[in-house]
């Protein structure tokens, strides 16, 4: 039994090659009832994010690989033109157990050990798992991909510290202020950037965000939205700096919104209290001269960089660890897949020994009493089970290599005689 | 006079347990915190937990010959110093919740340690043991100073590191495992007044205690005077912040200064004055 795995992603692929081949919800679930309908896979899921759209199939048919795969994908899609097979990464068997480990690990996304891959995961396995596309290996597959991503998640640091630049600020200021619920923070600029830094700042249990705007109902508009409900005027927000801990400057601008002066002046009125401005525009909102005054700590993106970068180089330098435990799991998978080709070779075994008791059994039915019957029953069933303990427990015994596997159940078919039932499974 | 470890193995085999178990706590605190060591995060708090109840016995058996009266030698301020030292960072660490600064503080402790197990083996005795409670709380107060003194001194010191690392863009282990600025300052503010409140103890106990033994005090006596202006200095360091607008920076380098120069004073006075108040107090 094969598993298939072909896809785009953003290691593959260019963005707009990605755009074309992605997948909504609804063309997922049709797109696999299309794959299951037409026989061409027995098992399918499909996982479409803004980075990648790749499918998990066990075939249905001997024909079907991961040129039929692409194929199929790029004539639903109608992309001919635009897409080739050479855009697509192709894997098979383990290596397709391993992507999806890596992939639910987040140690194959853009940013590596970002947080919203395993989620995605698991949203492709319940389309999958509502369209009954999933069946006993892609469960298992994913259920097992799902561990994974919680092992690698508790037991390595891949998912730890900022890599964004208005996290990168939360960080920082969370390194200089213990409690940020007990800071005044004071937004300049309602844009996206700060609009973002402003919700993880309040994440971090920020509450007393100040935000002033050019454009009032902009600020006015965010203040709501973080239930702060706290606006000052453009025009007069600077006679109120001395009372920020916190403040964070995210404006277009060509000219410096805060001078060297305005701060020192400041500072004089919070009695050196310390101070983080965290300048998050390009240009520079903010004097650089202001980073020299005292207990001010002045950071740009320049410097909230340096944090993104050492956080990246402490996850890479975790990716040892990942792998270490993906590997442990993908040992367990494969043994678990093998068990999958002794199953039936247990079953048959099985059969023929629950045949032969019940034979011998319906030789005594007249013979004894119903509740003596009923006594060997039981006493038969012991001594089968006991016989049959121990090859049973050598069929799904772990192996080296899948290469085993045939012998040993030729083994057990040759012992226990067990041809027909063979020829009746194939 | 012979020295009283030479005819106890067991005290010995202790004094070098004790030395051990510290080295080994240090050292698991310093692999957690440089190296994010798993087995030393497990087993850093267990092994520091066993050094400082293995201490406890061992002052126990060291002090028994004396009806477990502390002596006024070197090694033994040293010996609970280093104690102390362990003690109050383990109260900080379960009521902070903050294990990161461990490593600093037990470097100080294990370096007490070693100094005063070298100082009881090399020495001719323990020197005298204290009498009397107003003397008892002397010494006890002045180890707790000196405790807090050194606390105060090392997260001053570590203040400064972390400020100059996130001023100069520096974010490298320091910055990830040390707790944030203000928890650093809280600590120091703590520190600073305890160190005052057993200072001011200790100054008080030591003259009753003098008084009780009816020696003559003299001012300009160079223990005395160290005690005061070391006092005087705490004191002062608890208002100039809010009297003198001072920031915690300039704190934290008089904080260092108040720590070394009172570890040199008590290091000039271990080896000028190997018994402290060696004829009576």
């Amino acid at each position: 039994m094969n598993i298939i795995s072909v896809g785009v992603n953003h290691k593959t692929a260019p963005i707009e090659i990605r755009e074309r081949v992605s997948l909504s919800e609804v063309q997922a679930k049709e797109f696999l009832t299309n794959l299951i309908d037409d026989g061409i896979a027995q098992e399918a899921m499909v996982l479409s994010t803004c980075n990648r759209t790749e499918l998990y199939v066990v075939p249905g048919m001997p024909e079907v690989d991961g040129r039929y795969l692409k194929d199929y994908l790029i004539a639903y899609r109608n992309a001919h033109n635009e897409v080739r097979p050479e855009h697509f990464f192709n894997r098979f068997y383990c290596n397709t157990a391993r992507h999806l480990f890596e992939v639910a690990s987040a140690i194959d996304s853009l940013i590596l050990g970002e947080g919203q891959i395993l989620g995605q995961v698991k949203d492709g396995y319940r389309i999958a798992a509502e369209v009954q596309s999933a069946g006993i290996l892609l469960t298992r597959l994913c259920h097992t991909a799902f561990s994974v991503a919680k092992k690698v998640k508790t037991k390595t640091k891949i998912m730890e510290g900022a890599v964004s630049v208005s996290y990168a600020a939360v960080e920082l200021a969370q390194k200089i202020f213990s409690n940020l619920s007990m800071k005044k923070i004071l937004l300049v600029g309602a844009g996206e950037t700060g609009e973002l830094a402003a919700k993880h700042m309040f994440q971090k249990n920020a509450r007393n965000i100040v935000i002033t705007n050019r454009t009032l109902s902009k600020a006015e508009a965010l203040a709501e939205e973080l239930g702060t409900n706290q606006v000052l005027p453009y025009e007069s927000y600077k006679e109120h700096l001395h009372e920020f801990d916190i403040i964070i400057t995210a404006v277009s601008t060509k000219d410096y919104v805060l001078t060297e002066p305005e701060l020192q002046q400041s500072m004089q009125k919070r009695r050196l209290k310390p101070v983080i401005i965290l300048d998050l525009g390009l240009p520079r909102n903010v004097d650089p001269e202001i980073g020299k005054l005292k207990n001010m700590f002045l950071k740009d993106i320049d410097a909230l960089k340096h944090i993104i970068d050492k956080n990246l180089e402490m996850r890479r330098a975790e990716l040892p660890k990942v792998q270490k435990i993906i590997d442990e799991e993908l040992v367990g998978f494969g043994q678990w897949i093998n068990t999958l080709k002794v199953r039936p070779t247990i079953v048959d075994l099985q059969s023929k020994f629950l045949e032969i008791k019940e034979k011998e059994l319906e030789r005594f039915r007249y013979k004894v009493s119903e509740e003596e019957l009923k006594r060997m029953e039981r006493l038969t069933d012991r001594i089968l089970k006991k016989i049959l303990h121990h090859p049973i427990k050598m069929l799904k015994a772990p192996v080296d290599t899948a290469d085993t596997i045939p012998s040993r159940v030729n083994l057990v078919r040759n012992i226990f005689d067990l041809e027909e039932q063979n020829q009746r499974t194939k | 006079m012979d020295n009283v470890l030479l005819n106890n193995t067991l005290l010995i085999l202790l004094t070098l347990a004790v030395s051990l178990f510290y080295i080994i706590s240090m050292t698991l605190y310093g692999a957690d915190f440089f190296k994010g060591n798993v087995f030393a995060k497990t087993y850093k708090q267990p092994a520091l937990i066993v050094t400082i109840v293995t201490h406890i016995a061992y002052i126990g058996f060291l002090t028994a010959p004396e009806g477990y009266k502390l002596s006024y030698s070197s090694s033994m301020l040293m010996s609970m110093v280093a104690l102390t030292l362990a003690v109050i960072y383990m109260f900080i660490e379960f009521s902070t919740k903050t294990d990161k600064t461990g490593f600093f503080i037990l470097s100080f402790s294990t370096g007490a340690e070693i100094l005063a197990s070298v100082l009881l083996l090399t020495s001719s005795g323990n020197g005298p043991a204290f009498s009397g409670l107003g003397i008892g709380i002397h010494l006890l107060a002045a180890i707790f100073s000196f405790s807090a003194i050194a606390i105060a001194g090392l997260y001053s010191f570590l203040y400064l590191l972390l400020f100059r690392q996130i001023k100069n863009n520096k974010f490298g282990f320091l910055f990830e495992n040390l707790p944030n600025l203000e928890v650093l300052e809280q600590l120091i503010k703590h520190a600073v007044a305890f160190g005052f409140l057993f200072l001011t103890i200790t100054l008080f106990a030591g003259v009753i205690g003098s008084i009780q033994t009816s020696e003559v005090i003299n001012l300009f006596e160079t223990r005395l005077l160290a005690l005061i202006v070391i006092w005087l200095f705490y004191g002062a360091s608890l208002f100039i912040k809010k009297l003198f607008g001072w920031d915690t920076i300039h704190m934290a380098y008089l904080l260092i200064f108040l720590f070394v120069l009172t570890a040199t004073l008590i290091m000039l006075m271990s080896i000028f004055s190997p018994t402290f108040h060696s004829t009576s107090f």
